[in-house]
């Protein structure tokens, strides 16, 4: 109980007097709680199949717009406490499944960690023609398969015994080689970014916001946009999510 | 993308709020207050325990010894009933600040330790603290008195309280233990007197022949 037993140099305490380096009293923080946390079967992310298991016959179009604009599903953290939240739209094939279940899967400890997909694995088919023809000559046969991902899904998510500081750098590494802008999030990181997107909006000093003159079709600027801007209201672009504004 | 949507773009942007006083300028608000640490609350309690029960609490300045002097100090003060005692001097300031203590708060600065007993023993606790040169007295709180080096010092040379109860009891009782002796002062004197004079006159007789009879035995008379 000795103040010559505590380490030093501590946290300097109340404002007593003496010369520092002072020791003061440890302050012992209580350990986090896991007890809410619930293990699904296997920890480790399942094998995703690069075709899926009754392969297309029938070539679909394109349909880019499984790409454009905000995402309604996977937008919130369920089984797990962290996860890799995607800033972009974008297709992954099965080499990026394979890269995150790679990754994922050493830097994890299957013991007190588990991760699960939060996206489909690919069914939607993409056509390529053979290099160095020339146009024409009908639809490609198909390539390979991908799934769409838009702004604002999560990827995968991890849970278990652990902090989000032990999770951070792999998730960061995995999120870096993903086809689109992806950052890791916490709960607590996602409530903080979805705050302060909702404190911006609301802040805004500019009395022009791309909404108001959209719904108003002020000076006709509905013959220059999109009928979906009237959903997206400037923050997407294509695929891109404009994170800067508001 | 169009002209006329870029130039939407560039009009629709953010702009940030301007407060009229920037907020590096204003002085940063408390932060929220860490919350009260049950050990801190404990030690709080143990100190003014301390305060409460000891009659003798003496502070006094510690430097590093070896840790079997320590504990041959300790010792020695264990037999006078003294205990040691290390609170952090972040505990004891609030505490004493709060109590009526507040002048002992100068003494709380730097590496110190407190010897507390429900006893007075001044004088063995110097002999004691004589012995060992890294541990230095600098001042006391004996019976709710503060005393300095000097007091104590000046305290241990007292008598001990006993002797001076005796003494004081003496000194009283001297004055009515004359009383008696006062009163029967005259009577007595006058008793000393006539038997001297007996004596003086049988002498006489007894060298001259016994002229006459025996002196008819004149009791004093009752007085």
């Amino acid at each position: 109980m000795g103040w010559w037993r505590l380490a030093r140099p501590a946290v300097a305490g109340g404002g007593a007097g003496g010369a520092a380096p002072r020791a003061a009293l440890r302050s012992w923080a209580m350990p986090p709680d896991y007890s809410g946390v619930t293990f699904p079967e296997r920890t480790k992310l399942k094998f995703m199949e690069k075709v899926p298991a009754v392969p297309k016959v029938q070539r679909e179009p394109r349909r880019l717009r499984d790409i454009r604009g905000p995402s309604r599903d996977a937008t919130e953290l369920t089984q797990g406490q962290y996860g890799i939240l995607a800033l972009g739209g974008g297709y992954l094939h099965w080499g990026h499944f394979e890269m995150i279940r790679l990754t994922i899967g050493r830097c994890m400890d299957p013991k007190t960690m588990f991760a699960v997909w939060r996206v489909p694995a690919p069914h939607k088919a993409v056509t390529r023609k053979s290099l160095g023809h020339r146009m024409g000559g009908g639809k490609g046969p198909i390539d390979h398969y991908v799934t769409a991902v838009k702004s604002g899904r999560l990827v995968v998510e991890v849970g278990g015994r652990c902090e989000f500081e032990e999770v951070k750098p792999f998730l960061t590494q995995v999120a870096r080689k993903l086809p689109f802008p992806a950052i890791p999030v916490s709960r607590d990181s996602l409530q903080q970014m979805r705050r302060e997107e909702e404190e911006r909006r609301l802040n805004n000093q500019n009395p022009w916001t791309f909404e108001r003159v959209v719904t108003a079709n002020m000076l006709g600027m509905r013959k220059y946009l999109s009928p979906r801007d009237l959903e997206l209201k400037g923050r997407y672009w294509g695929k891109y999510f404009l994170k800067h504004r508001v | 993308m169009h002209l006329q949507r870029h130039k939407l773009m560039a009009l629709t942007e953010y702009l940030a709020p301007r407060p009229a006083v920037p907020e590096r300028c204003l002085r940063p608000a408390a932060g929220p207050q860490e919350e009260e640490n049950g050990y801190a609350r404990l030690l709080r309690r143990q100190v003014e325990e301390v305060f409460r029960d000891s009659r003798m609490i003496a502070v006094c300045q510690y430097n590093s010894m070896p840790g079997d002097d320590m504990v041959l100090m300790r010792h020695y003060l264990r037999k006078h009933n003294i205990e040691v005692k290390f609170f952090l001097n972040e505990i004891v300031r609030p505490v004493l600040s709060q109590s009526r203590y507040k002048n002992l708060l100068p003494l709380f600065v730097g590496r110190n330790i407190l010897l507390v007993s429900p006893e007075t023993k001044a004088k063995e606790m110097l002999r004691v603290l004589k012995g060992v040169p890294q541990v230095n007295l600098l001042g006391a709180c004996i019976d709710d008195t503060i005393l300095s080096r000097q007091g104590v010092e000046n305290f241990a040379k007292l008598p001990p309280l006993e002797a001076s109860q005796g003494q004081t009891v003496g000194a009283l009782a001297l004055l009515p233990s004359q009383t008696c002796s006062l009163l029967q002062h005259g009577a007595a004197h006058l008793t000393a007197l006539l038997d001297r004079h007996i004596r003086q006159l049988r002498d006489g007789a007894g060298e001259g022949g016994t002229p006459a009879g025996p002196e008819p035995a004149q009791s004093p008379g009752a007085p």
